[in-house]
Formats: structure tokens, C-alpha cells, sequence
């Protein structure tokens, strides 16, 4: 069956021709799809409804699966998207175009999992769609973090051998996350760096959009390529802006209006939480405007500052109820008075040669003066 | 890890402490040569108060003549240098001290923070304090003596400071400046990094006048003051 479309597999799973349409303008307006569609500028297709666009695709390409694998993380990524308010979405991914295997989802089906995951990789070689989740250990050998005995290094590298791509959603699996902070005990490096050659995005949050997510991994499905992505490899969609950007509270933070503590007027008031360490000014993630509960709210809406989940070492920049502006760290007292001692340890050798100059430049007066007198 | 991100975090981490140690070296530096200069036993008997020399020349120099300016000869020589330099140094007293984002600076080095001024007024300040530096700028072109005695380390002074203020005014201006489009990261960096460079230039520069015009107009104070010669 490797070869049956998405709407074939549909129709098999029951979906009717009315639930595909809609599930096709859902995943249009995920993908934020308009007139300038990949496809249109391949000139592949005649401009056309984003809807058709999408079903058009769905009804010609074969069905891609999903593998997900879990390693240092607090699953808290599977959480948000099994929880996430879209239903149409998430049903479609998790139900309909199926994800073949998950490591914690599966984890009760014990070896039969297992198997089912070998016969993936065996009939799928080099078409299926592989997703990270958690960072890798390589400390001792990778053995802070094993499978059925197998290390988390060892499975992902086996498991990226057969895939088209990979989608590494959360800070852990992007970037490093919690398990990477200072000191990284258990050494974990973000699957980018054990994966070389395979086209790798990054869906960083802590945890990540399940919108963002979805939305990339129907991008693949339908395009059957990632979406465009940024310099840290994020998709341009979900992560062109910054939170700041598109922040509600915005207007105060350039009225000056800031809330001082959680609890003050300004808090009460909904100003700026700038000053309460807020990250949104450098941090690309789209929670300003797709927030969170199904475009409920967001961190900053219900009075918590950005923390900067989507960030490289987010966990080590800096506290995060200190200010973005201020510097990362502190020097210590002890090394600002080394530095006022060294100075002045210098500065007094430096008078010390003045006034032996001095004194030279005297006593060779009074000899000149001596001889001439 | 992407080299804005990577770039931002050293220059507000590592490389900004560095640049402070080397000013705190250099400062101290500079305060001890000074002080060790010429500091010669004091064995003429008061006439007046030391103290009272101080206070009036802090009161006088720093809070009545700068609104009656005329009476002043340095603002008759050149009007612009006097009033340019005043709305400067005025500016960016407020932007450093009284602007939230620098207090902020403060509080991470300090322990403790203090209330600041509403951003649009922080704003304009520092709007005007750039614009004074402009016209500071011209006018040591324009005249002819300043011209002359202006050697590159003058130009450098202007350039040192001209930049941080630039770089920050565009950091808080990021989205109106549209018309630039550089992301507040790019901005950011390259405040911090203006900013590292002013650090370490400022001790061997004549920048370093911020220390020692509180040390130079404290003793010429008192020594007036001993003299009973009100200054
Ligand atoms: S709350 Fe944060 S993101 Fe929103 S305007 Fe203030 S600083 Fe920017």
C-alpha cells in the first residue's frame, strides 16, 4: 500500500468527499496558502481556490508516514498536541494520516511497536517523515538515555537513515532545551547535530505550537517538502516574527507604560511586562497571533512575561525576570575589585616612574646649572 | 545556533564584562596617576571653608548658570558649543540614568533599581541630544579655530559616543524605521557592540572628563574656598 494517495487512504479510513473538502480548506488556512502558492510559482498549476490546491495535492501524492521518536523530554510537546483546540487538525494527524509510531503513544504495545516500527522503516525507506522530540545525550556513551537497551544516539541515526525529513519539534530537539543548560550533564546535543544529511526544521517552543507544528507537517504532506525556513532552520510562516512584533501590549511598551511588579496597577492595567523580563522583543515564534487554547490567549495576555522558549539556550540567557536589556550574567564584586586594584596597582607604578623621571630631570638641572655657574 | 543569536549573547555577556573591567582598570588607572601627580602637604592656613568653596561652585556650575547662560564667557565665545553641548550632556544624563532600559542595566550590576522617566520623554531627549551632537559636530568643522586644535582623537570622541546613541535611538525605533528594516537583533548588537567599544576607549580618551570634571571642579572649589575667593 505504499503507493495509495492521502485521499485514498482517506477514503478507506472513511473520511467522506464533504469531510476531505473541509479538512482541505483547514489545512489551506494553516498553511496560510494564497494565490503565490508553491505549486502556482512552479507554474504547476492554474490559479485556483487554496482549498483545490490542497486537495488536488492530496489526491495525487501517496500517503506519507510519521515516525516520532521521544528522548530527553518531558513529552510536553505530544502534550500540546494531543490536547491542542483544532480538532480538525489534530484528528487529521494523529487519527487520519496517522502517526505510524510514537515512542511514548505506542509504549504500551511493547514489542509489537517495536516490529511495527521495523517493518515501517524496511517498506517506507527513504519516504517516511521522521520527528524528534527531546534532546540527545551523547555523555557515557549515550547511555543516560536508552530504548529497549538501545541508546537515543543509536536510534535516531538509524532512524534519520531511512527518512525524507525531519521535524525536530520543541527547544529540546531544536536547540538543546533544558537538557543542554548549564552544566548539560548528560552532554545532549539537538538532533541537527547527529543528523547531517537530511533536511532538518526546527518547530522550537517549550513547548512548540501545535499549529506551527501541524501546519509544517501538512506542508510536507502536501508539497512533499519542508516549508521555506529561517536561519535557524524554523519555518518562515510560524517564526517570520518576533512576539514583540505583534505583542496586544505593544501600544504601552511605546507609551512607556510598564507594569513594575506582578501585582501593581500597571499589571492590573495590562501595560507592558518589559520590565518583568520580557523576552518578545528578540524572540520569532507566533504565539502573539496564533496563542495558545485554540486562539484563547497567550504567556503575555494573561500577564506572564516571554520567557523566549523559541530560542537557542533560552534557559542560559539571562534570568528571566531580569530585562532584556540587561547584560547576561554579572561579573562578580571580587573581579570588579581586582580590576579597581589592578588599575590602581598600575596607576601607582605609573607615578612612581613620573617622579623618578622628575627627579632625574631635577638633578640634571642642577648639575647643567652647577657647570655653567 | 544561528550567529545573530550567537553574536548577541556574546556581546551582552563575555564581551561586555570585558569591556567594563578594562574601564574599571583604566579608570583607576588613570584617578591613581592623577592623584599621585602632585599631591604636595597643604601648609598655608585656611582663610574660608573649603566645603562651602565646593558648594557653591557645584550649585553655580551645575544650577544657575546653565539658565543664565549669558553671563557666562564661554557661552558668549560660542553660543553653539554652549547651548549643543548643555542639551548633549543633559540628554544623555536622562537616557543613561532615567531611561527603563538602562536603569535596568543598572539594576543587574547594582542590586537595586529606581523609577524612571515615561519613555516619550526619555525619547525626545535623547532625540535632542543626538541632534545636539550633530550640530556639536558642524560647528567644530564649520569653525576654524575648533578646526584646528581638533586632532583625531577629538573626531574619534564625537564618532565613539555619536554611535551608541544612534544604535539605541534605533533600537527603540525599530518599527517606525521601516523604512531600514533592520530586525531589533541587528540593532541590538550593534549597541551592545558600540557600546563595548565606548567602555574601553573611554579611559584613554578625554571622555574620561565625566570623572574628572566632578575631581577637578572639587578641588579648585575647595582651594578657592580656602582662599575665601568665592569661584
Ligand atoms: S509585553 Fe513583551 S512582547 Fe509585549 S510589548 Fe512588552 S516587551 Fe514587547
Amino acid at each position: 500500500m505504499a503507493d495509495e494517495t492521502i485521499y485514498q487512504y482517506l477514503q478507506r479510513e472513511g473520511v467522506s468527499r464533504r469531510q476531505f473538502l473541509k479538512i482541505c480548506g483547514a489545512l489551506a488556512v494553516t498553511l496560510g496558502i494564497s494565490e503565490a502558492s508553491p505549486l502556482l510559482a512552479a507554474g504547476l498549476t492554474r490559479p485556483t481556490s487554496p482549498t483545490r490546491l490542497v486537495a488536488e495535492a492530496l489526491a495525487s501524492k501517496p500517503r506519507v508516514p510519521v515516525m516520532w521518536l521521544n528522548f530527553q523530554d518531558c513529552t510536553g510537546c505530544t502534550e500540546a498536541l494531543t490536547r491542542s483546540l483544532s480538532p480538525t487538525l489534530t484528528d487529521l494527524v494523529l487519527n487520519k494520516i496517522t502517526i505510524d509510531y510514537h515512542e511514548t503513544l505506542s509504549a504500551a504495545s511493547g514489542v509489537q511497536a517495536d516490529e511495527n516500527k521495523r517493518m515501517m522503516m524496511e517498506t517506507y525507506a527513504g519516504q517516511y517523515l521522521l520527528v524528534v522530540e527531546g534532546s540527545v545525550p551523547t555523555g557515557a556513551n549515550g547511555n543516560y538515555c536508552t530504548i529497549g537497551g538501545r541508546t537515543a544516539v543509536d536510534l535516531l541515526q538509524e532512524a534519520a537513515a531511512g527518512a525524507a525529513a525531519v521535524i525536530a519539534t520543541g527547544n529540546c530537539a531544536a536547540f538543546g532545551g533544558i537538557p543542554m543548560a548549564q552544566p548539560n550533564p548528560t552532554g545532549a546535543v539537538p538532533a541537527y547535530q547527529l543528523i547531517t544529511d537530511k533536511p532538518v526544521a526546527h518547530i522550537p517552543g517549550c513547548p512548540a505550537i501545535p499549529e506551527a507544528f501541524t501546519g509544517t507537517l501538512v506542508n510536507f504532506l502536501v508539497f512533499g517538502k519542508l516549508p521555506e525556513l529561517d536561519d535557524l532552520n524554523r519555518p518562515i510562516t510560524f517564526y517570520g516574527t518576533t512576539v514583540h512584533d505583534r505583542c496586544l501590549r505593544r501600544p504601552f511598551y511605546e507609551a512607556g507604560k510598564f507594569a513594575n511588579s506582578f501585582d501593581d496597577e500597571g499589571a492590573r492595567k495590562g501595560w507592558c511586562l518589559y520590565k518583568l523580563g520580557c523576552k518578545g522583543p528578540t524572540t520569532y515564534n507566533a504565539c502573539a497571533g496564533i496563542k495558545w487554547g485554540g486562539g484563547l490567549s497567550f504567556p503575555i495576555q494573561s500577564g506572564h512575561p516571554c520567557l523566549g522558549c523559541s530560542e537557542p539556550n533560552f534557559w542560559d540567557n539571562g534570568g528571566f525576570y531580569q530585562g532584556q536589556s540587561a547584560p547576561i550574567g554579572r561579573p562578580t564584586l571580587t573581579a570588579a575589585g581586582v580590576a579597581l586594584a589592578a588599575g590602581a596597582v598600575i596607576g601607582v607604578a605609573n607615578a612612581g616612574v613620573n617622579r623618578l623621571q622628575k627627579r632625574h630631570a631635577d638633578t640634571d638641572e642642577e648639575t647643567t646649572e652647577s657647570l655653567s655657574g | 545556533m544561528g550567529s545573530t543569536d550567537a553574536t548577541l549573547v556574546f556581546a551582552r555577556g563575555p564581551l561586555f564584562y570585558t569591556a567594563l573591567m578594562i574601564f574599571i582598570v583604566g579608570m583607576a588607572y588613570r584617578l591613581v596617576s592623577v592623584l599621585l601627580l602632585g599631591w604636595k602637604r597643604d601648609r598655608v592656613p585656611n582663610k574660608g571653608s573649603k566645603l562651602r568653596g565646593v558648594a557653591v561652585t557645584y550649585a553655580k556650575g551645575l544650577l544657575i548658570f546653565p539658565f543664565i547662560p549669558w553671563v557666562k564667557k564661554t557661552f558668549r565665545g560660542n553660543q553653539t558649543t554652549y547651548l549643543a553641548g548643555g542639551m548633549f550632556h543633559f540628554g544623555l544624563f536622562v537616557v543613561i540614568f532615567l531611561g527603563t532600559a538602562h536603569m535596568l542595566v543598572w539594576k543587574s550590576l547594582l542590586g537595586f533599581g529606581w523609577p524612571t522617566l515615561a519613555l516619550p520623554i526619555v525619547d525626545f531627549l535623547s532625540a535632542a541630544a543626538i541632534v545636539a551632537m550633530i550640530a556639536l559636530f558642524v560647528n567644530r568643522l564649520a569653525n576654524p579655530v575648533l578646526r584646528l586644535i581638533s586632532g583625531p582623537s577629538e573626531w574619534l570622541n564625537l564618532l565613539i559616543v555619536f554611535l551608541p546613541m544612534v544604535t539605541g535611538y534605533g533600537l527603540t525605533h525599530h518599527r517606525l524605521l521601516g523604512i531600514v528594516a533592520l530586525p531589533y537583533e541587528n540593532l541590538y548588537i550593534m549597541h551592545m557592540m558600540s557600546i563595548n567599544l565606548m567602555l574601553i576607549w573611554i579611559p584613554f580618551s578625554r571622555i574620561s572628563h565625566f570623572m574628572f570634571y566632578f575631581f577637578s571642579r572639587t578641588y579648585h572649589g575647595a582651594q578657592a574656598g580656602k582662599r575665601a575667593v568665592m569661584p
